[in-house]
């Protein structure tokens, strides 16, 4: 286990490398001058020179990327064009916000989606599963739109059950403004989740070694709780795992809508406002998370399944 | 381990000759999307304590299927089992509810299957599931389970069980975990253990030795068994009775000497013609002979041919065959199994 982690995070820097070329090139080649995006056509000569001098545009590219690379190893990612603030400390003050909504999110939706995929692929073939997968279709085809802007006018504005946005950052506090986006997240992903976790289940109650257990007398409650829920899990930790580090990133729509300062909408300000450090260094996170999610999910799958050894 | 051997011994001898389990005239469908194949025509045969049945067939004959309808585990829909009766013990299984079958199953009446790569769950411990099959019957604490199932495992053959039993399927080869399978099987000292093609899926070598373990276990513990098998080879060297059938009937049946010495039915000849054999001539010599096959497929289940099912693939038809079908007709009278064959010619 443990050489398989240092071989993996050893494997993983000419990744991270490649990844960090990636985005330089996007933004500081491909993407045009960053010096008139940030200060807009019409400045003087004089500001622009100002600016490229400020943010070491007016060295060489060479030289651009490796303070670039010393930057994201130093985790000092420089100040934002908009806001002038340091963007470590714009992404330690949006982890929190985005976390809160994000995890307890994330959470209930997997719960609650695994037990009623549970439920439906019980009753595979019968009423309840048919109505199942026909309610998940149409949760599915609902754009996401639909619900928050449902959610924001009927259930906060006109039932008044919820506040319509903001947030409040004390601890109990904040989830009196989040319970509302949680169900709407909730309601959103209910469709698609139910539906994947019935396949990833129904795929194994047609194995041998269900027909074995059977054959054993064992009821069929027991065989499913037991025997299929264990191996269905394969595909379905698989699957939940991968997606728990980019819940750090908070949620670009739910954060937008809902004015919850997380990470989610920084990143969407910062598109507004073409702020390139910001969006770089989010891209940049984004890509160390996906990284880090693949190791965590090997890690988790080998946990499941006996079969798969880590080396 | 001891004690299984003197109760086998004493009821082994006993009761030879006692009727186990009476199939009467299965009927078993599948409803598909093109119409109802029956699977299963109206089979009847007995099976023996301490006796072994074997049933042969090709591929797709109603084999499986016969044997998954007495332990009630047809995939309902599309399959159900549509008529007939399964007495064990003298009492129909078919009207036994879910509750009661389920204390049947792996208890009285056990199976194993043709995959053994597969028919154990891969994410959990050989012991688990062994233990699972006794704590389901027997009302035993955890560590008499656990101890039950190793001398399972002993007597299956397992080097080192104590060990092993922790091990997970992927640990173990195939015929070891054949070995598991039929632990698990005989875990709650069935009266009937149903084999489907239980060495189909093994070398040749393991296959000699699955065969032999499950001989030898069933002298000990003297129950019935139904081996399923398309191997006529298997037949042979293992079973008693044999019951053969085509495309969801019984066409022939009667003791493994008579079947072998003295097979009546085209089906049956045609099959036992298809063993490769190492027949010498005068000089000693292996003659090279080409090898017989039965011409023909099997039919279509869904668009049988008037009369019998196996005229167009037969050498020796007439023109009555494409008329009705014919009955199963005795031919030698037999204290288990009558020579019986589903034909009108002597041949």
């Amino acid at each position: 286990m443990l050489t398989f982690l240092i071989r993996r995070i050893i494997a993983a820097v000419p990744i991270i490398f490649g990844v960090a070329l990636v985005v330089f090139l996007l933004f500081n080649v491909v993407g045009g001058d960053p010096a008139i995006m940030m200060v807009g056509k019409h400045a003087t000569a004089q500001q622009m020179a100002d600016i490229r001098h400020e943010y070491g545009l007016d060295k060489p590219l060479p030289i651009q990327f490796l303070n670039y690379l010393k930057e994201i190893t130093t985790f000092e990612f420089g100040r934002s064009y908009a806001t002038r603030q340091k963007i470590s400390d714009m992404i330690v003050s949006g982890i929190g916000p985005s976390l809160s909504l994000t995890l307890p999110a994330f959470f209930i939706t997997t719960l609650i989606s695994v037990i009623l995929g549970l439920f439906v692929a019980y009753f595979r073939g019968k009423l309840i599963d048919r109505i199942g997968v026909i309610l998940c279709v149409i949760g599915m085809s609902i754009p996401s739109l639909a619900y928050i802007l449902f959610g924001q006018y009927y259930l906060a504005y006109e039932m008044r059950w919820f506040p319509i946005s903001g947030y409040d950052y004390s601890f109990p506090g904040r989830f009196d403004y989040l319970a509302l986006p949680i169900v709407l997240w909730l309601l959103l992903s209910i469709g698609y989740d139910v539906r994947f976790y019935r396949t990833a289940i129904l795929e194994e109650t047609s194995q041998d070694y269900v027909r074995t257990a059977r054959a054993k007398g064992m009821s069929e409650p027991r065989i499913f709780l037991k025997h299929v829920l264990k191996n269905s899990m394969v595909p379905i930790v698989t699957n939940v795992v991968l997606e728990i580090p980019l819940l750090i990133l908070g949620s670009f729509l739910f954060e937008t809508f809902f004015g919850i300062p997380g990470l989610g909408s920084i990143t969407i300000d910062a598109l507004h406002n073409s702020d390139f450090p910001v969006i770089k260094t989010m891209a940049f996170i984004m890509s160390l998370l996906l990284i880090f999610g693949n190791i965590l999910t090997d890690i988790v799958y080998s946990l499941v399944d006996p079969r798969v050894k880590l080396k | 381990m001891r004690s299984i051997r003197r109760l086998s011994d004493l009821e082994g001898k006993e009761a030879m000759s006692e009727k186990i389990l009476e199939v009467k005239n299965l009927e078993t469908s599948f409803r598909l999307e093109e119409g109802v194949v029956v699977a299963v025509a109206g089979v009847s045969f007995d099976v023996y304590k301490g006796k072994t049945l074997g049933i042969v067939g090709e591929s797709g004959c109603g084999k499986s299927v016969t044997s998954l309808s007495i332990m009630r585990l047809i995939p309902n829909p599309p399959g159900k089992i549509t008529g007939g009766e399964i007495l064990y013990k003298g009492k129909n299984l078919l009207d036994f509810d879910a509750a009661a079958m389920r204390k049947v199953r792996g208890n009285e009446i056990s199976m194993i299957f043709q995959e053994p790569m597969t028919s154990l769950n891969p994410v959990f411990t050989i012991g688990n599931q062994i233990i699972e099959a006794i704590a389901l019957h027997q009302n035993l604490s955890k560590k008499e389970c656990r101890n039950k199932a190793i001398e399972m495992l002993k007597l299956v053959g397992i080097p080192s069980p104590e060990t092993r039993i922790d091990d997970y399927p992927h640990q173990l080869s195939g015929g070891m975990r054949q070995r598991v399978m039929i632990a698990m099987a005989l875990s709650c000292n069935p009266q009937v253990l149903i084999a489907d093609e239980p060495t189909t899926a093994l070398d040749v070598t393991i296959q000699a030795q699955i065969l032999e373990l499950l001989r030898e276990l069933q002298n000990r513990v003297g129950m019935a068994m139904i081996l399923i098998t398309h191997d006529l080879g298997v037949v042979a060297e293992v079973c008693d009775e044999v019951v053969v059938m085509y495309a969801g009937k019984v066409v022939e049946q009667g003791s493994v000497e008579e079947i072998f010495k003295n097979p009546k039915h085209p089906y049956t000849r045609g099959l036992l013609n298809s063993i490769p054999t190492m027949k010498k001539d005068p000089t000693g010599k292996v003659k090279k002979t080409r090898l017989e096959t039965i011409p023909g497929i099997v039919p279509n289940m869904l668009h049988l041919p008037k009369g019998c099912r196996f005229q167009d693939r037969c050498t020796f038809v007439l023109d009555a065959c494409r008329q009705a079908e014919p009955e199963l007709r005795v031919i030698k009278g037999d204290d288990r199994l009558p020579h019986a064959i589903r034909c009108i010619r002597d041949i």
